[in-house]
């Protein structure tokens, strides 16, 4: 498949089941937001280290917030219900009840309980205050700038990580530009987040490697300056940059259709814009229970 | 099939005792069930259609009350589904011990309504008496979930051990409101008698202005933003409950904790000083 010049390879990228929950983050204002969202989601690129992935799901205004100030919803996935919910607990209770004027809520409703004012009531110290409003639980932890506001507890959702495709080009530049435009179309759509550093991996990754113990090393197919050295490289002729996007969603269909507009912004910009072509990261099917044909995700 | 309505056929008499007259019933073995009902007028006791005409009106399903003048007590009493309405005034006892559905009393009602109510929505139009929300008479345990809003005055000691759910009074309450409260939100939008909070271990009292005097058994914690106001708001002002004289933004509001004199970390927010 051709599209605007830039080859679609024939392949699949492989992803995995995960378990994931929203937030909904509240502050004063939006850089107070953004704080809480950027210390929250921060070291959270991948399970391989980090415990889970997580990233800003779209800002929201005032009004689609439930206290009616400016907010974030966040995504957060991990690959156990009991992993989800103590990262949650820890990273809500040190990036976000420690931000000045935050409160947190779920952000989804049906599903497997994931604590959260449950987990971290008891900083309140026997000061805490529950509240139920609408069918709903809150606790009121007091806090020194006056109360932090926390929803008792969020749901998780069967969702899908490792959901990717890459982009091989001309150049640095013609790569970053490519891989921009596509972490700004995928950011529009819900459901589903880029973990990633500004949404883009340049070290993405091969399983194991030459030394013992070692879970995952770099993707030595895909390294350019390998190309003369590794009998197995995939990198062509003219290709001296490759960067990956990976995706999490909270469902397939929100994962394919990230892929769809990720990859329709960097055909967009076509062959004349360095982009050489896209393929994705797979293991040969062994790893992954879900399979997104790129020429599927794209027809 | 629609609701049915049942009109008193003699107002004058004895009050009646509602208890057992509800929407699961109807639902359940249609106006048969309802019609052959026993009720305790006085010293007598009649079957509901001897005290009652049915007629059709109303959404499938609703109970519609025409009480034209009677006293007609319990009304409510352990609905668990469904709808009632009551054009007129209710007796003692409206949606005690309700669990659920929705109790609509277009008059006034009197003692322990929402007596012991666990869930479900009651909405009186004009005033309520004394003991809303509290427990049933021998009780000890208060309305336990659900929403009662009065859009009148209520009477002494509403929301008395209160354990959870929601009161919203738009007029004035008398004394002793929320008296031994463990949970809870209590709405006043008109003012509040003598002692209100007393002995109360945790919940909320929200108030126009401060009590006079202040509960001796409670701390002038001074002003502050309290978010969950927020949240309150929102959820009375989408049901038309959120008091007139109430702030409709912000925030703010004065905290009152107590009862300090019985170990309580309870609050009254006073919210026109903010």
């Amino acid at each position: 498949m051709r599209l605007n010049g830039v080859h679609i390879e024939d392949t699949f990228a492989e992803a995995f089941p995960m378990l994931g929950t929203r937030l909904v983050i509240t502050a004063d204002t939006p850089a107070w937001v953004q704080a809480a969202v950027v210390s929250m989601t921060g070291f959270a690129t991948s399970v391989i280290a980090c415990g889970c992935e997580a990233a800003m799901e779209r800002p929201l205004p005032a009004d689609e917030t439930p206290d009616a100030r400016p907010g974030a919803a966040v995504l957060l996935f991990a690959m156990s219900k009991a992993e989800l919910a103590k990262q949650v607990a820890r990273r809500v209770g040190q990036c976000v009840m420690t931000c000045p004027g935050t409160a947190c809520y779920a952000g989804l409703r049906d599903g497997p309980a994931i604590p959260l004012g449950n987990a971290l009531r008891y900083f309140g110290d026997g000061w805490q205050i529950a509240k139920r409003i609408g069918g709903r639980r809150y606790w009121r932890i007091p806090v020194m700038d006056g109360e932090f506001l926390c929803e008792a507890a969020t749901a998780a959702v069967d969702g899908v990580g490792g959901g990717n495709f890459i982009i091989l080009a001309a150049d640095r530049r013609a790569g970053l530009a490519a891989a921009q435009a596509a972490v700004l179309a995928i950011r529009e759509l819900p459901g589903a987040i880029l973990p990633f550093p500004g949404g883009v991996v340049r070290s993405g990754s091969k399983i194991g490697g030459k030394y013992k113990g070692l879970i995952a090393s770099t993707n030595t197919a895909f390294c350019p300056t390998l190309r003369a050295a590794v009998p197995a490289s995939l990198v062509p002729e003219g290709v001296e940059s490759i960067l990956e996007l990976v995706i999490d969603g909270v469902s397939e269909a929100a994962v394919a259709a990230a892929m769809r507009v990720g990859i329709a912004a960097v055909a967009d910009l076509g062959a004349a814009g360095g982009v050489v072509s896209v393929t994705a990261g797979n293991y040969g099917g062994k790893l992954g229970r879900y399979q997104f044909r790129l020429h599927e995700v794209m027809a | 099939m629609s609701g049915v309505v049942l009109t008193i056929r003699e107002p004058a008499g004895p009050p009646i005792d509602m208890t057992g007259v509800l929407p699961e019933r109807l639902a359940e073995g249609g106006r048969k069930a309802l019609a052959g009902l026993t009720l305790v007028r006085g010293r007598g006791r009649h079957r509901l259609d001897a005290l009652f005409t049915f007629q059709d009106g109303g959404p499938p399903g609703t109970l519609i009350l025409r009480p034209g003048g009677a006293v007609l007590d319990g009304v409510g009493t352990g609905m668990t589904a469904g709808d009632i309405g009551v054009e007129g005034d209710c007796g003692a006892y409206a949606a005690s011990a309700m669990r659920g559905g929705t109790l609509t009393i277009e008059g006034s009602c009197g003692a322990f309504a929402a007596a012991g109510m666990a869930g479900g929505s009651l909405r009186v139009a004009g005033d309520a008496g004394d003991f809303l929300g509290a427990p049933l008479a021998g009780g000890t345990r208060g309305m336990s979930g659900g929403s009662v809003v009065v859009m009148g005055d209520a009477g002494d000691r509403v929301g008395e051990r209160m354990r959870r759910g929601l009161i919203a009074v738009h007029g004035r309450v008398g004394s002793l409101c929320g008296a031994r409260m463990i949970a809870g939100t209590i709405v006043v939008g008109a003012g509040c008698g003598p002692d209100p909070g007393q002995a109360m271990r945790r919940g909320s009292i929200l108030l126009p202005r401060a009590p006079e005097p202040v509960p001796s058994g409670f701390s002038d914690g001074g002003m502050n933003d309290w978010l969950f106001l927020e949240l309150v708001r929102k959820e009375l002002i989408d049901g038309g409950a959120w008091p007139s004289g109430f702030p409709t933004a912000g925030t703010r509001a004065r905290r009152l904790i107590g009862d300090r004199s019985a170990g309580g970390i309870g609050e009254v927010l006073i919210l026109s000083e903010a």
